[in-house]
């Protein structure tokens, strides 16, 4: 059995890489089966750290039989990424505990690489990169010590190095190699925990989730426009007495939504999106937006969704249009849906509803303007953690008691209002705002500046934006939620511990800040690098060239690039010979002597040639045998080749050269 | 001491005419503290310049004519019975002075050739288990004729290897010729000044160890040393210890020069010296040999 040196530090970076590999998708798996793996990858150090014995076959293969149950149960089939990526890691993990041959080891090495790209199915974020990085680099480093008897700090060393060595082919494959469509696409991977969802119902929580998590960056063509940015993402047109759905119409239309075909007129902005990757294929735009990005649909209501690809990083350009422009949907059935109150529930607001209505002569824009007043003057406050509302009428419990709401109660009533008195209105969520970044200019948007409000049907206006937080918090319309001043305690203490949390704190506001414009870099550059991008870079580089070409052409390219590496390895070298500098300087002379005539003979040292030389030109004697004597003190008599040496040597070299000038 | 140098070998000079650079050489090789073989014709002046050099460096010096009935113990000595003390005494036989001067080394038998062999590797003799330390400093000058020669054991290669250097005198330019023909030379080499004693000549060697050898000039070596052994010409390649004896020679050889470097140079002056006799080159072809070895090998810039 070959004998393996390092098993310690071995088992060491081994364990190390899987408890970092976890750390990054312990989100995705359930407690129990986390618990599982990190008292597995414990167990490992302790056996190294302990110097204890290996557990035997049977304890071992009954224990990962018990795991695989444990896996089935509690992760289930449901998901089948986690269910494999999990079945990865616990069978590596049980590999470790038992490994004792090299070849073992080396299994387990290969695995790492499995697990470690795993990793991106989750998060592809710049921080994630860097850590798998650098747990490659050790992997790389485990692999060399399994074979050579050196320490792990040169192992790392020299996995390094072969990893930068790989870094121009890598990125000169993720620029030109065409990006092939792909054969087969991940059964939606659970991405973002957080975010929006089909249905509203803001009363029975306490409070909203507010992750820091980036949901997309936005950066406009032009000057950008006025704040409020309402990014539109879902509308909700159901009302069942308490939470606000998509009505299956509503979902029937967006499935036939096509690209956004060319409108005539001019768009009243456009801007670019590098969304994020998400659970749900909902994206975001402004008003009424439309997209040509052929991955992106454009719903007849102006919104944007996901055509495919949910777990990658998706950049579009979008244009908008004014919201007004579109109609209310002529299909009969369609407009009871938009007006519909599930009767029966929360009368007294219908009833306050209607009575207002009429104070104002059933006019719908005396009515939109009145309701505005209503919840600026009767005492409604914003906050982020209300008091939950239960039981049946939770509409007029918010509207005539509690008073204190986030968005989503404001929305929630609004809209039941105004379809109160048959004004079609929807509840539409989405993101509002976004923390400008000055440097770069664009907009950054986090889950915690998602919002709701409410489109109004108007008549001879079109729909209308009725968002409540306008006139009850005024300044959560201004950029981020977290940078609103009334909020910001309640805001930070709701997140969960982060630089965000520290943002009051000039310093590592900075430092956010800055992580913030290193991540949109990365964004933008590596993970937005898409196809379309590709395909405009190609046809700059190539002319229009065929796919397939272009391709051929790369590959082409990278054999002969390889052809070449290897031909010049196995090129017979000459021996590196760094020559010193006085000794360039003296065949130069050589050089400049032979074209004279005066050659060298094959056994003449240095000094004897020079002394040949002098001999042969005695105009230059004096100038010959300074050098002469300069190269027997810097090369034989080791003096310092001074700057001041140099120069002599240089300027005798000049004297020797030049052609004496007879004299008159 | 440059002067006193000088002076030794003017002294020389006047002994053995048109010989300077033997007598350099002779010089290097017992600044270097090697053993010196002088390898020439009967009546070349060998047995002259060996005695000249014992005389003019001040040391104690003892001449053994080598014969084929020479027996160890004519040189290493005997112990002899003292009746009047009833016991054994060791008496010291002509190895035991400061420069021993081996004439025709190759005239006697191979027991004799090792006895002083042993004593020149080892500086000391044993006899019947007793070690007796040989003084300091201590060379053997030794002379030999060509091998072809009649009445001549050569010596075998391992103890060719223990003289540090093989120099060869050949004949004299005609001019010199002239002058000893007409008796003008001065033969009286008892009478030459002595120029150094022992310390100042320990402190000559001591000298001779820091002159600087700088990188080219060792690489030129070892590119010597490594195109010998590459060489299917030469019976023997050359060994480290003709690697230390080249770099050793060159140094005496600039000091002597009065140069306190060495150069490219020096390493060509002594290179056939120091190389030949380990070489086992046969001693006509030699020095074309050598020359074209010289001329194969760049000199490191």
């Amino acid at each position: 059995m070959p004998v393996i040196n390092n098993l310690s530090a071995i088992n060491l970076s081994l364990s190390v890489i899987y408890i970092l590999v976890l750390s990054f998708i312990f989100t995705e798996l359930p407690p129990a089966f986390n618990a599982l793996l990190v008292s597995l990858c414990i167990w490992n150090l302790a056996i190294t750290l302990l110097k204890r014995n290996k557990p035997n076959a049977i304890l071992a293969n009954t224990l990962a039989g018990f795991s695989l149950l444990v896996l089935f149960y509690d992760v289930g089939f449901g998901d089948t990424v986690t269910l494999f990526v999990a079945m990865l890691i616990l069978s590596s993990l049980f590999k470790l505990l038992q490994a004792t041959t090299k070849k073992h080891y080396q299994t387990i090495t290969l695995l790492s690489f499995f697990s470690l790209s795993t990793v991106y199915l989750f998060s592809q974020s710049l921080f994630a990169t860097l850590i798998i990085s650098i747990l490659y680099i050790l992997n790389f480093a485990v692999l060399a010590l399994i074979e050579s008897n050196h320490n792990l700090k040169i192992a790392v060393k020299s996995s390094l190095k072969l990893l930068l060595l790989a870094l121009p082919i890598a990125i000169f494959l993720l620029l030109l190699l065409p990006k092939m469509p792909a054969f087969w696409q991940l059964p939606g991977p659970k991405l973002a925990k957080t975010g929006l969802s089909e249905s509203v119902d803001p009363f029975d929580i306490a409070k909203l989730s507010n992750s820091d998590e980036l949901v997309f960056r936005a950066k406009f063509d032009q000057q950008r426009p006025a704040a409020p940015y309402y990014w539109r993402a879902i509308i909700h047109d159901e009302f069942d007495g308490k939470t606000w759905l998509i009505s299956d119409i509503l979902k029937a239309k967006q499935v036939i939504g096509q690209n956004g075909a060319k409108r005539a007129d001019e768009p009243l902005f456009s801007y670019q999106i590098f969304a994020e990757p998400a659970a749900k294929p909902w994206l975001y735009g402004l008003q009424l937006a439309t997209s040509t990005h052929k991955d992106v649909k454009t719903t007849s209501d102006g919104l944007l969704l996901r055509k495919r690809f949910l777990a990658n990083s998706i950049s579009y350009t979008a244009q908008s249009y004014p919201l007004d422009i579109t109609q209310l949907s002529r299909s009969v059935q369609y407009q009871n849906v938009q007006l519909n109150l599930a009767k029966d529930t929360n009368m007294r607001s219908q009833s306050f509803a209607q009575r207002l209505y009429e104070q104002h002569n059933n006019n719908d824009d005396a009515f939109y303007t009145a309701l505005y007043d209503y919840f600026a003057s009767n005492g409604f406050s914003y906050t982020l953690t209300p008091d939950p509302i239960t039981g049946s009428n939770t509409l007029d419990q918010f509207l005539f008691n509690n008073k204190r709401g986030f968005c989503g109660h404001y929305a929630s009533t609004a809209a039941f209002m105004f379809r109160s008195v048959g004004i079609p209105a929807r509840v539409v969520s989405g993101y509002l705002g976004g923390e400008y970044n000055e440097q770069n200019s664009y907009l950054s948007v986090y889950q915690y500046d998602a919002h709701a409000w409410v489109e109004v049907y108007i008549k001879n206006k079109g729909w209308e934006i009725f968002d409540a937080t306008a006139v009850v918090s005024p300044e959560r319309l201004n950029g981020s939620l977290s940078q609103h001043t009334q909020l910001n305690n309640e805001f930070t203490s709701n997140l969960s511990f982060g630089l965000l949390r520290l943002s009051n704190i000039a310093g590592f506001n900075w430092l956010r800040l800055k992580l913030e414009t290193l991540d949109y870099q990365w964004t933008s550059w590596v993970l937005g690098f898409d196809q379309q991008k590709q395909t405009s870079l190609l046809n700059t580089l190539f002319g229009n060239k065929q796919l397939w070409q272009i391709s051929l052409m790369v590959i082409a390219t990278v054999c002969l690039a390889f052809i070449c590496y290897f031909v010049y390895l196995s090129w017979p070298k000459k021996s590196p010979d760094p020559k010193h500098a006085l000794s360039k300087d003296y065949l130069k002379l050589v050089s400049w002597c032979e074209k004279q005539g005066i050659v060298a003979k094959p056994n003449q040292t240095p000094l004897q040639f020079l002394n040949y030389a002098a001999e042969q030109k005695p105009e230059k004697r004096m100038y010959i045998e300074q050098f002469a004597q300069l190269y027997s003190d810097v090369r034989y008599r080791q003096l310092v080749f001074s700057s001041y040496r140099k120069k002599h040597s240089k300027d005798l070299i000049k004297l020797i050269k030049t052609k004496m000038k007879r004299k008159l | 001491m440059q002067q006193t140098v000088q002076a030794i070998i003017d002294d020389l000079s006047g002994v053995i005419y048109g010989k300077q650079q033997q007598i350099k050489l002779a010089l290097t090789c017992l600044f270097s503290q090697g053993h010196l073989l002088i390898e020439d014709l009967p009546g070349m002046g060998k047995t002259t310049l060996s005695h000249a050099l014992a005389a003019v460096l001040g040391l104690t010096y003892q001449r053994v004519q080598f014969t084929s009935d020479l027996l160890p113990s004519d040189i290493l000595g005997s112990s002899i019975f003292n009746a009047n003390k009833h016991e054994f005494t060791f008496h010291k036989g002509p190895v035991f002075s400061q420069v021993v001067l081996a004439d025709e080394i190759n005239r006697a038998g191979p027991k004799t050739q090792s006895a002083l062999l042993e004593a020149m590797e080892e500086n000391q003799v044993t006899m019947d288990g007793d070690k007796h330390a040989l003084p300091s400093p201590f060379f053997v000058i030794a002379t030999q004729n060509p091998l072809y020669q009649s009445g001549t054991y050569p010596l075998p290669e391992s103890q060719l290897d223990r003289f540090f250097m093989r120099i060869s005198l050949g004949f004299p330019p005609q001019e010199a010729e002239r002058k000893l023909i007409l008796g003008q030379n001065n033969r009286d080499y008892d009478r030459l000044p002595v120029r150094i004693n022992a310390e100042q000549l320990i402190a000559i060697q001591n000298k001779i160890s820091t002159v600087t050898l700088s990188t080219p000039v060792v690489d030129y070596i070892l590119a010597l040393v490594w195109a010998t052994r590459n060489n299917s010409q030469f019976a023997n390649a050359l060994s480290p210890r003709a690697s230390i004896a080249l770099g050793k020679a060159a140094q005496a050889w600039a000091f002597i020069d009065g140069r306190d470097f060495v150069t490219p140079d020096d390493i060509q002056a002594i290179f056939a010296s120091v190389t030949e006799h380990r070489l086992g080159l046969n001693h006509d072809t030699s020095s074309q040999q050598l020359n074209q070895l010289l001329n194969d090998v760049n000199v490191p810039l």
